[in-house]
């Protein structure tokens, strides 16, 4: 959901503003305002506008930007969106405000990336911007510091040829309420597909990285993650749960029996979901559970029905050379998820059986979530799960190690397929790899476009239409 | 950040550390974090917590009923710890009370915390001034106050949970909060102090090194009881996590490399020490300070080893105190079968402990004690009593089961006095893989601890009588707590102590002797937050000292 990594070789959001004009001075009332402040928890513009305060780091403070991604290209930094008129969003009219949230185009009118999810935020409506930027101009601390500054080499310096993906691209078009559902239905439509940003995430995406249109929600590759499909289909989506379901995971991150946010979704339900009204989350359930489903054919079960508590432990002692998948799993995993794999009885620690990540057709969540762990706050109560990637303070594990314990869960508890050693260390690399892979296919797309926008540009010209 | 160089495999660092325990590795990981090029020679393997799991899991179940909490841990043959099932008479014992003095410590990166109960009392304000309060013992060159900021420095860094309710504290001197509050009690504990609290035991929530949530990378206690000897989760503090911590910083740590030679010059500083790798093949880290960490058994053994023209009898050993002293909180075990169910064994391996006959006027007459409620699962010992009994099928189950819930143990550490006659020597006959010797260690509890162990059984038959206990037992043999204390100790003159108040050595202005070595006091607690306050202290001290050169 968050620092998305189709986009994450690109700077995020709100640049820096030329200070010539102040914002007209506007009173809001506490209402707009505390509209704004939900508004801002639905949209999560927290996860990547503020920065997350490691052990012993100085904090840069709510939404001063400065999360690094760290790439091949050099680290990549979102920006202050802080009231500050030096480093912030201080000077930005309500209109120049509006543009940047849906449009992408910040103030000095240069657009940004879509790694901020302004196609998303395109169909908000005038009375959530305005809240928003209520909430932003007079709740938010205005912080006067500069994010660091984001130096991408050529050619992902060239923002202008954002210009004609977004005329591609971007629908402004405002949701149209379906009058044949409910209310209740078209409140989750909406935050779905604005706020909530899911297809940012959820939905595939095509050669130029937009999202599918044809089967949206289907899932995509998320750095070392995917983000599943959350359609209705009963296989390879969520069809098989029930809307109280979907409702709980959103706002706990956690179904005994059908799965557990971990990674970026971890992340959305810390700082989004679980800090929403719960009305307006069983109305994105009873969206999302509407969700034309989408199936691949190559799915025979759903993710969470896989595996049974398992008995290896009888074998396991008696063996004076035991696979290293079991031995590591019994030595690693077994005090807390069970030697039976059952988790334990209350559901606090998950059953590995009966669980999507265990479960899913792409073995990537369980890879990464054995490298990365799980970490997850909701109210007081903080979820984690230590990973096991390099300097773990369990036990770093090798490539070949994490291969074959995930393949042990694989078969002990899920589809029955193998982990290999490649798949890890690509998992491991995550993002980087990702973004070299997108490196190479966005220059393409980059160059196409910049092709594709001459001719564009000439055309319009000659036939004497206006310029978007 | 300063590097640490490498020539030829020989390495130049500011501040070279041997031993990577949890001192050491709080050195490290604080001069590290300030820039300093940090150097760690560390005599053991790197482990894989996931064998040790596995090698425990395997045991015999004589191993494991028997506490061989040793035995898992995979050795370097060049670098020994002592074994004991079998023993391999790593250290040998003698004296009175030799026999009581069956230490366990780890020779491995991250140290002998890796398989401790993860106890972390602070001593009381009056510990450490026993010689003038009750006319007994030593007093510290250094007052509760100055050493109170450091033990909420080391809480923090070990991630201690503790009972914020001073009524509950033992002491309840403390500038700061712990940084969570107590584990909660299961069964046992509240039984306990329902029956023993209201005839003062005062039986306490024991601070530990764990909580039960997360604490920055450490998963939060699940509760299963394997404490001693790994926690299989991470989630019970390690000297590894100092370690990893240290590493991110930059500090350098080397593995299997035994430091065996100090090399001084005319100032009596230390310029290097050496050390041989796994091929015997000898190396030399030069630095600007060298602090030795290895506890208190190696780290006297080295400084001993290290004897060099300069100092005929040994490193630092001008007062001729190096490998005297030698403490632990020798202690004995009480059981019995309560006439209610106690289910010992739910959550960590120490839960609560009677903190009553911790201090009294009676200290400057015979030793204090304190009486943990063991918290280890009765199912070993229920089980083998079941067998023994000849039992079978339902009875047997039937039997295991009550033994489990209604079998007490009580866990009782006594406070001997420091004895320079207690003494670590080097062996004449016995020597290590690289042909270093080894240790040899004389042991009295002396007749302070003694009185006070007749003491402590009075107070054990009342404690059973509130039980109405059956099978009730006291061990006559002492048995050795891994507190190890002293040998390098501290004190106000160099004429009858080895360090000052910073764990500094009075022979070598450079050279830091930091942990339980330098305790001069046991009290009944165990002392490992105390040893990681003074590695702060210590620490502090040196980076002073490297600003100021
Ligand atoms: C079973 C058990 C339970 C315990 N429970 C508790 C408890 O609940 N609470 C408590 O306070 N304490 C407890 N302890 C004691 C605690 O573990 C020690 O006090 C603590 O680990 C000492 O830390 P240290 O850093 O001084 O030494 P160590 O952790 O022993 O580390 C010293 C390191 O120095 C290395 N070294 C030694 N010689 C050399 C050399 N020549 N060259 C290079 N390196 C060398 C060693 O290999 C070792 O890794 C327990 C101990 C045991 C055995
Ligand atoms: S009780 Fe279990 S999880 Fe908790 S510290 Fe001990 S071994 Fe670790």
């Amino acid at each position: 959901m968050r620092k998305s990594s189709f986009f994450a070789f690109a700077a995020l959001a709100l640049g820096f503003a030329n200070a010539d004009a102040q914002p007209s001075a506007q009173k809001f009332s506490a209402k707009e305002i505390e509209q704004g402040r939900y508004v801002a928890i639905a949209g999560d513009c927290a996860a990547c506008h503020t920065a997350p305060v490691h052990p012993g780091e100085k904090p840069s403070g709510e939404m001063a930007g400065g999360y690094p991604i760290n790439s091949p290209l050099g680290a990549i930094y979102s920006s202050n969106i802080t009231p500050s008129s030096r480093y912030g969003i201080g000077a930005y009219s309500e209109a120049e405000f509006a543009r940047a949230v849906r449009s992408g185009i910040r103030r000095d009118g240069a657009p940004l990336y879509p790694a901020m999810p302004y196609p998303s935020y395109a169909k908000l409506t005038d009375a959530d911007i305005h809240a928003l930027y209520a909430y932003f101009m007079t709740a938010v601390k205005p912080i006067d510091s500069a994010a660091p500054t984001t130096n991408l080499p050529f050619p992902f310096n060239i923002r202008t040829s954002m210009r004609i993906w977004n005329a591609m691209f971007v629908d402004e078009q405002k949701i149209a309420a379906d009058p044949a559902r409910s209310a209740q239905w078209n409140r989750g439509r909406y935050l779905s597909e604005t706020l909530g940003h899911c297809s940012t995430c959820h939905s595939p995406r095509g050669l130029m990285m937009q999202e599918s249109k044809s089967a949206p929600l289907s899932g995509g590759p998320l750095g070392s993650w995917f983000a599943p499909n959350i359609t209705s289909d009963k296989v390879s989506g969520i069809g098989g749960w029930s809307r109280e379901e979907i409702a709980r995971y959103l706002s706990t991150g956690s179904v005994p029996g059908k799965g557990q946010a971990a990674g970026e979704m971890a992340e959305a339900v810390t700082h989004s979901f679980s800090r929403m009204n719960p009305a307006d989350v069983q109305a994105i359930a009873e969206y999302i559970a509407t969700v034309p489903a989408v199936r691949d054919d190559s799915d025979k079960q759903a993710a969470y029905s896989f595996g049974h508590s398992a008995n290896f432990e009888t074998a396991l002692r008696g063996d004076s050379k035991p696979a290293l998948g079991s031995k590591l799993y019994s030595g690693l995993c077994a005090a807390c998820h069970g030697r039976n794999g059952d988790g334990s009885p209350d559901g606090t620690i998950p059953s590995l059986h009966h669980n999507s990540t265990v479960g899913a057709s792409r073995s990537d969540n369980l890879v990464s979530v054995i490298l990365h762990g799980v970490d997850r706050t909701v109210g007081d109560r903080h979820v984690l799960m230590p990973g096991f990637g390099e300097a773990s303070f369990v036990q770093s594990l090798t490539n070949a190690q994490i291969a074959d314990l995930a393949t042990f869960v694989r078969q002990t508890f899920g589809p029955g397929d193998s982990v290999t050693e490649k798949q890890v260390a690509v998992a491991r690399t995550g993002s980087s790899f990702s973004i070299i892979l997108l490196v190479v296919r966005s220059a393409m797309v980059l160059g196409a476009l910049l092709l594709a926008g001459i001719a564009f540009w000439r055309l319009r010209r000659t036939s004497g239409g206006k310029t978007a | 950040m300063n590097q640490v160089s490498f020539n030829n495999g020989d390495a130049d660092a500011d501040v070279v550390i041997v031993g990577s325990g949890v001192v050491g590795a709080l050195i490290a990981d604080q001069l590290a974090g300030e820039g300093h090029s940090v150097l760690v020679l560390e005599a053991g393997p790197r482990l894989d917590r996931a064998d040790v799991v596995e090698n425990w899991r395997n045991f015999s179940f004589e191993r494991r009923a028997g506490n061989d909490f040793q035995g898992p841990y995979p050795q370097s043959p060049l670098a020994t710890a002592p074994l004991y099932w079998p023993a391999n008479d790593y250290i040998e014992l003698s004296g009175p009370d030799g026999k009581g003095f069956k230490q366990g410590y780890i020779r491995a990166v991250g140290g002998t915390t890796w398989h401790w109960a993860a106890s972390c009392w602070r001593h009381l304000p009056v510990d450490l001034k026993m010689k003038s309060t009750y006319g007994v013992g030593r007093d510290w060159p250094i007052g509760y106050d100055e050493l109170e900021p450091y033990y909420c420095r080391a809480e923090e860094a070990m991630g201690v949970s503790g009972p914020n309710d001073p009524a509950q504290q033992s002491p309840s001197d403390r500038s700061k909060p712990y940084p969570a509050d107590m584990i909660p009690w299961g069964n046992g504990d509240e039984v306990f102090a329902q029956v023993v609290n209201p005839h003062g035991y005062n039986l306490v929530p024991i601070p530990q090194g764990r909580m039960v949530k997360p604490w920055q990378d450490r998963p939060a206690c699940c509760g299963n009881n394997n404490c001693q000897p790994i926690c299989p989760i991470g989630a019970m503090y390690n000297g590894i996590h100092s370690v990893e911590a240290a590493e991110r910083k930059g500090a350098h740590i080397l593995a299997e490399s035994v430091v065996y030679k100090i090399d001084t010059d005319e100032n009596n500083r230390v310029i290097a020490v050496h050390w041989y790798d796994t091929n015997k093949v000898s190396h030399k880290a030069t630095g600007k300070t060298f602090v030795i960490a290895c506890n208190s058994i190696e780290t006297p053994r080295l400084l001993l080893l290290a004897a060099n023209e300069r100092n005929p009898n040994g490193i630092a050993n001008s007062s001729d105190q190096v490998g005297r002293n030698m403490l632990d909180h020798s202690g004995f075990h009480c059981t019995f079968l309560a006439d209610r169910p106690i289910w010992l064994g739910r959550g960590p391996a120490q839960s609560s402990c009677m903190v009553g006959p911790r201090d009294g006027p009676f200290r400057s007459e015979y030793s204090a004690n304190k009486i943990i409620l063991n918290n280890i699962s009765q199912i070993h010992t229920a089980t083998k009593k079941a067998l023994a009994m000849g039992l079978v099928g339902e009875e047997l189950d039937t039997e295991i089961r009550r033994r489990a819930a209604y079998g007490v143990d009580l866990s009782i550490s006594l406070e001997p006095l420091p004895d320079p006659n207690n003494r670590l020597t080097l062996s004449k006959t016995r020597r290590d893989g690289h042909g270093l010797a080894c240790p040899d260690i004389r042991y009295e509890l002396g007749a302070y601890a003694r009185k006070g162990y007749d003491k402590a059984c009075e107070q054990l038959e009342h404690i059973g009588k509130l039980f109405n206990a059956e099978e009730f037992h006291i061990t006559t043999d002492l048995n050795a707590n891994n507190h190890i204390m002293g040998g390098v100790i501290m004190g106000a003159s160099s004429k009858d102590s080895v360090v000052d108040g910073n764990c500094r050595s009075f022979d070598h202005a450079n050279l830091w002797l930091p942990g339980g070595g330098a305790i001069p006091s046991a009290s009944v607690v165990n002392s490992t937050l105390t040893m990681a306050a003074l590695g702060i202290k210590a620490a502090d001290a040196i980076s002073r000292e490297l600003a100021a050169a």
